[in-house]
Parts: structure tokens; C-alpha cells; sequence
């Protein structure tokens, strides 16, 4: 019988309407990240206001988040009703997706950005509020602060220092008989024969982590290339990877690969860290962000950081490579503004910036930094040496940073450098259509 | 008001009672699907309120070949569906054969094969990038101990060699689920089929050709359909093997999306993302074609 199975509900046309129009209220809702979307507004942020909301601190650096948290104790203790909640993303997810994320304003007041693709990303999406009108801004080292800049205009402050280039075992290098630090080409390949002639790997390259390769790409092309911006150029297209300056260096890896541990293209940086650790590698040919992983593996020798100069010693315009990232940032989408702003304030007290430089093994930009860390106190010089600002990060189009980086690593795999630069252009030649 | 009840009819209420599904399934996957097709026809770079319509200009490039990093995303992610549907299929109907009766030891088998199924794929990527290292990596290392260092290989770091490596970890992580699945099937399968196949004088193979095999069908459809569409979405493994972004020889379909999106290209990245479905749909009812032909052909 049908009305035993009715239910004590009835449903009219005006009743569907209504759901159909819930349906539509979640169609709305879940375009919201579409086209048409208003990104944020830009602006200066706030200047002279109080700290007196909980904030959220969106970055990647899940290893820096107790030293973080040390910090934002003494941040609270001295602005009571205010409080900051670190936002943590692997670095490849905050890469892929920190600017959809952080562009509701919902998460990340304060935030960070890698140099590159995503700060300029970021300032294009509106996303950094201006920082140019904060007093804090001084603190800054002159030399770091055009990083956290787009056309004049102040967005971010970089907040670490890292070198870029190799660094090596000091012990290991005496123990060789190495006595002063190679000043051009013909020097490095001396430098890495010795280091085999004392039966140790000259240098260990991770060449199957696209990330760690390239850090060597940085050092092998600075003084090179015919210009500082030669990425950007690549790029734009007006330099090509079949071009003299870029043949050259990838002849130059071709004759680095003998000294390279054996299938050097397919290497993960794990297990080369722990030749490194285990003095079984001179240098390791990745970055200063390396020291630390190290030490933590057990390693109790000196190191310090040298870079591969690929020219003659008159003519290289650069001693090694440095770079400035980790960008502190507003959020131009925040209600909150005024406790990012006094966030940032905090951050850029040399005395909490030496807190997390020391805490985390990591230089900052901050200026009057106090480094009672060993390693960090060692390389403290390379603050104001000549460095290039790491090149690799011009590119903007990471299919065409892929693809030129990726011809480096063929070359070392055992390609020609001429067939390794031609497939590399027609990759660029793709993507800058 | 005119009601919608009525006698003979169901009642109208209930109608509600999927409407919650309905609604996630529209919301969460019909509407997404839409704004891709509609993002697919743009420049959009996944930020800026503005863009431009480019209508079919992303689809016609992907479709005829323009883009040779997405041609080679394909080329490898049908090479490594290749091995993997073959070798996957191969090794789990085998152990699923091997194991079928329910003793303690196979049972005890059955879940040492089943143990890299619950282990994430950025696990499984860990341990076999450490399996895989040239100079560290147990593999490379016995050959050295027993002195067949000829057969060394550079693994991932081989051009020619590396996504068939990472099919290989795919199988391995994988075989034992579907073994599983595989033994579900064959336990269906009526034991007298298998008496009166071996009063005929069908031997171990023919009883495999003229009863297994057939019965086992709808099982192996399934199989197959799952193990391709996990090979085009063998993500997680190919990042965790390969690094972000993966380089051009262990770049899939799924993992070259992902750049695309990360390269703040998402009208390009969503046309890419259409192709990809087509292309899974057109392998899964190709293989399911071709799978009936043998099936009927046994």
C-alpha cells in the first residue's frame, strides 16, 4: 500500500526550488578561485598600530618552527593580547599552492616567499602589502633589501642569507696538501686532482635531485655568462643555451664529471651528505644549507664554502654565490595587519634575528647580528664578499629553469654539450613561444 | 499549490535522501570539471582576475604535438602503464594462483606480499630511491660484491632506464593488493568446473586456459581498469623518486600537470588536465576491448 510508505514529509515545487538554490549558493561558493576573482589590494600597510590579534605565520620551514615558537614567546610576552600561530607547509605544497591559500586572507597575515617565481607572483596577485613607510625596514642589511622589491616599491624583506655554492671539508683539504683556495679554472681541476690523488672524491654531486643540482649550475655560469641578468635573458630569449658562454660551461662540466662521484647524474644528496660526513668527499657541491645536515650526521670538521671560478682569476666578476630568501611579508588580505606589521617589527630586532640565525644555523639580512653559532661565524666573512646573487632564481618559467639545468646534468650523464644545449633550446624555444 | 505526491507515486521525500551525495558529487566533481573546460579556453594563470580567451589554441597545441614536454610526460607515463599493467597483472594472478588455498602459511604469504599496500607512496618512494642510489644502494652494491659490476645499473639517473625503475617500485608496491583482489575472483570460481576439466584429460594449463581464465574475467577487468588508472596517477611516487619537479625522463602526465599548475599556468594546466582524462578513458575501454577478445578467444 502506497501510504505506508510515506513519510511525514511532503515536498512542493518551491521546496526544490530552494534546494536547487542551495545547490547554486555551493556552485558560487566553489568558484570563488576562478577568474574573476578580486586578488588583493596592494597598498602600505599599517604604521604606529598595536598588536592585539592572534595572527596567522604562513612558511615552509617546518625545522625552524620550535625556534619559531621561542620567538613568538618573546613576541606575547612583551604584546600580551596578541598571539601568532605558525601556518607550516611542506615546501613543495607552499611552492605549488601558498598563493591560493594565503590570498583570502584566512591564513598567512604574516607570510614568507621564495625568491623567484613566487614573490613575483605574489606581487602581482597583490598579495604583499607595501612595506616601504616601516621604520623597521632599516634594519635591513642595503644590499639584501632589493630582493623583497618590484619596481622600487618595498613588498618584502628577505630574512636568510644562504651560499650557494660548494662547500667542503677543511681538514680533508689540508690533509691533501691544498694550501690556497683555487682562483680560476685551470686551479679548480689542480685542486680536484689533488683531492683524488689523496684518494677522496673531489666532489660529491647530487645530480638525480634537480634542486640540489643546480645549485652548482649558479657557481659554473656566473662569470661565464656575458651578462649578471644572463638567466632572465635565456628567458626572454635573448641568450640561447646554444650560445659560446653556455657551450663553454657545459664543456667545463663535461671535464668536472671525472672527479664526481661514479654515476654522478643519478645521485640523491642523502647518501651524499653521509660520504661528506664520512671524509670521503672533499666538497659537497650543493649549499651552505647543507652545513647544518651535516653536523647533524656527525660531521666535526671545519668546513667552508669555495665556488668553482670557471674563467681566468682576472676575469671573473664573482667570488661565489649567495642568495636571499625566506621574504617576510603582509598580507594585503589580512584584517590583522597591524600585529603582522608589529610581527615583522619583532623579527627584525638583531637581537630575536640573532635568535634564529643561531637557532637555525642559517646568516640572516638583518644587520647588527651577533653569530655565536661556529659554522655561521666561519662563513660570516662571505656576507660582504663579492658574491653573485644566485642566478638560477631569475627564471621564472620553471619548464625553461628545468630544461636548462636539466642539460647540465646530461652532460655529466656523458651527453655531447652541443646535443644537450640544442635539446635544452627547444624546450625554451617552446615555452617563450 | 499543486503537490507532488500521489497515489502510485514514491514519495517525493525521497528524493532527499541522495541529495547530499548528489550535491558533493556536484559540487566537488561535476562543477571542477565544468570550470576546467571553461578554464582550458583561457590563459589564466591561477591569480590574477583577468585573462584572456584563447578558445581551443591550448587543446589544438597539446593534441598535434606543440608541446614536446607534455609528448614526452605521455610517451613515459604509456611506457611505464605498459609495464606496469603487464608485470602487475602477471605477478599478482601468479601469486594469487600460487596462494589460493586458505593453509596458515598462505595466509601468512598473503600478507607479507599484501605489507606494501599500507605503506604510503612517499614511503615506498624513500625507500626504493635508497634501493636505487648507484653507489649506496644494496642493488648496485651485491653486483660489486659478486663481482658483476658490468650489470650496474645508474638507475633513475639513466635516461634511458629510469621510468621503467619506477614501474618496477610501482609493482612492487602494488602486486599484493591486487593479488588479494585476484584471489577473491578465483575463489569464486566452482571447484566441479575444475573435476570436469580434469576428466575431459585437461592438464594444469589447459585448466587454466578453458576455465580460469575465462571465469576470472570480470576480476581481471577490473584489475587491469584499476592498475591503468593508478599508472597514470603514480604521482606521489614519481616526486618522491624523481624530486620536484621530476626531470624529463621520469616525468608522467600527472606529475607535468603539476608543473603546470606550479607554473601559475592554469588554463593550460586544466586543458592538459581534459586531455588527461580523455586519454585515461580511451586506454581503459581499449584495454577492456581487448581484454573480452581474449577472453573469448580462451
Amino acid at each position: 500500500m502506497p501510504s505506508s510508505h510515506r513519510l511525514p514529509i511532503s515536498i512542493d515545487r518551491r521546496g526544490l526550488m530552494g534546494l536547487m538554490g542551495a545547490a547554486g549558493v555551493a556552485y558560487a561558493a566553489s568558484s570563488c578561485a576562478g577568474p574573476g576573482s578580486t586578488s588583493g589590494g596592494g597598498g602600505p600597510a599599517p604604521t604606529g598600530g598595536s598588536a592585539t590579534d592572534t595572527i596567522s605565520f604562513a612558511h615552509w620551514r617546518a625545522e625552524d618552527q620550535q625556534v619559531f615558537d621561542s620567538i613568538i614567546g618573546g613576541f606575547t610576552g612583551s604584546n600580551s593580547d596578541a598571539g601568532v600561530e605558525q601556518d607550516i607547509s611542506p615546501s613543495q605544497d607552499y611552492q605549488s599552492s601558498a598563493i591560493q591559500r594565503l590570498r583570502g586572507g584566512e591564513v598567512g597575515d604574516a607570510f614568507t616567499a621564495f625568491r623567484g617565481a613566487q614573490f613575483e607572483d605574489m606581487v602581482a596577485a597583490g598579495l604583499f602589502a607595501e612595506l616601504a613607510d616601516q621604520d623597521f625596514v632599516s634594519a635591513y642589511s642595503e644590499r639584501f633589501r632589493p630582493v623583497g622589491q618590484k619596481d622600487g616599491t618595498q613588498y618584502g624583506l628577505p630574512y636568510q642569507v644562504v651560499f650557494l655554492m660548494p662547500i667542503y671539508n677543511v681538514d680533508l683539504f689540508e690533509k691533501a696538501g691544498v694550501s690556497e683556495l683555487p682562483q680560476d679554472w685551470d686551479g679548480f681541476l689542480a685542486l680536484c686532482e689533488q683531492l683524488r690523488s689523496a684518494d677522496v672524491t673531489p666532489i660529491a654531486w647530487p645530480g638525480g635531485d634537480a634542486g640540489n643540482a643546480a645549485q652548482l649550475f649558479n657557481s659554473m655560469t656566473m662569470n661565464n655568462a656575458p651578462s649578471d641578468d644572463y638567466c632572465a635573458k635565456i628567458e626572454s630569449g635573448d641568450y640561447k643555451c646554444t650560445d659560446d658562454w653556455f657551450l663553454k660551461t657545459l664543456g667545463q662540466y663535461a671535464e668536472l664529471a671525472p672527479y664526481m662521484q661514479k654515476n654522478a647524474s643519478g645521485s640523491a644528496p642523502e647518501p651524499l651528505q653521509q660520504l661528506f660526513t664520512e671524509q670521503e668527499a672533499g666538497m659537497l657541491a650543493t649549499g651552505s644549507y647543507h652545513i647544518a645536515a651535516t653536523r647533524a650526521l656527525g660531521a666535526e670538521f671545519a668546513m667552508d664554502v669555495l665556488s668553482p671560478i670557471t674563467t681566468t682569476a682576472e676575469e671573473a666578476r664573482f667570488e661565489g654565490v649567495h642568495n636571499a630568501t625566506f621574504i617576510l611579508g603582509v598580507n594585503s588580505a589580512s584584517e590583522k595587519q597591524e600585529t603582522a606589521v608589529a610581527w615583522l617589527e619583532h623579527l627584525s630586532d638583531p637581537e630575536v634575528a640573532g635568535e634564529y640565525a643561531n637557532g637555525t644555523a642559517q646568516h640572516v639580512t638583518v644587520d647588527g647580528v651577533e653569530y655565536t653559532n661556529a659554522d655561521l661565524k666561519r662563513l660570516e666573512p662571505w656576507l660582504s664578499k663579492n658574491t653573485a646573487l644566485a642566478p638560477r632564481y631569475q627564471f621564472l618559467d620553471l619548464d625553461v629553469e628545468a630544461a636548462v639545468e636539466a642539460a647540465c646534468v646530461a652532460v655529466v650523464g656523458g651527453q655531447s654539450p652541443e646535443q644537450a644545449a640544442e635539446e635544452a633550446q627547444k624546450i625554451v624555444d617552446e615555452q617563450i613561444g | 499549490m499543486r503537490k507532488l505526491t500521489g497515489p502510485g507515486r514514491p514519495h517525493p521525500a525521497l528524493y532527499l535522501f541522495p541529495l547530499p551525495a548528489v550535491v558533493l558529487y556536484i559540487v566537488f566533481f561535476v562543477i571542477p570539471t565544468v570550470q576546467a573546460v571553461q578554464y582550458a579556453m583561457t590563459d589564466w594563470d591561477g591569480f590574477s582576475p583577468d585573462y584572456e580567451v584563447v578558445g581551443a589554441d591550448n587543446l589544438v597545441k597539446l593534441a598535434t604535438g606543440g608541446d614536446s614536454l607534455f609528448t614526452n610526460a605521455l610517451t613515459n607515463n604509456l611506457k611505464f602503464l605498459l609495464v606496469v599493467v603487464v608485470l602487475q597483472t602477471l605477478l599478482s594472478l601468479g601469486l594469487a594462483l600460487m596462494l589460493l588455498r586458505n593453509t596458515k602459511v598462505s595466509v601468512f604469504v598473503r600478507s607479507v606480499y599484501f605489507l606494501p599496500a599500507i605503506l604510503s607512496s612517499v614511503s615506498v618512494a624513500f625507500i626504493w630511491r635508497f634501493v636505487y642510489d648507484p653507489n649506496v644502494g644494496p642493488i648496485n652494491q651485491g653486483l660489486a660484491a659478486i663481482g658483476l659490476e658490468s650489470l650496474q645499473s645508474g638507475f633513475l639517473g639513466d635516461p634511458d632506464q629510469a621510468i621503467y625503475w619506477v614501474a618496477m617500485t610501482q609493482v612492487w608496491a602494488h602486486a599484493g593488493q591486487l593479488m588479494v583482489i585476484f584471489i577473491a575472483g578465483l575463489q569464486q570460481i566452482p571447484e566441479d568446473l575444475y573435476e570436469a576439466a580434469r576428466l575431459d584429460g585437461a592438464g594444469r594449463w589447459q585448466q587454466f586456459r578453458h576455465v580460469t581464465w575465462p571465469l576470472v574475467a570480470p576480476t581481471t577487468a577490473i584489475v587491469v581498469a584499476y592498475t591503468t588508472i593508478q599508472s597514470f596517477k603514480a604521482f606521489d611516487l614519481v616526486l618522491g623518486l624523481g624530486g620536484n619537479p621530476p626531470r624529463g625522463s621520469l616525468d608522467i602526465l600527472s606529475t607535468r600537470i603539476y608543473t603546470t599548475f606550479t607554473n601559475s599556468e592554469f588554463g593550460y594546466a586544466a586543458a592538459q588536465s581534459l586531455l588527461f582524462m580523455v586519454i585515461i578513458l580511451a586506454v581503459t575501454v581499449l584495454q577492456r576491448r581487448a581484454l573480452k577478445l581474449t577472453q573469448k578467444g580462451a
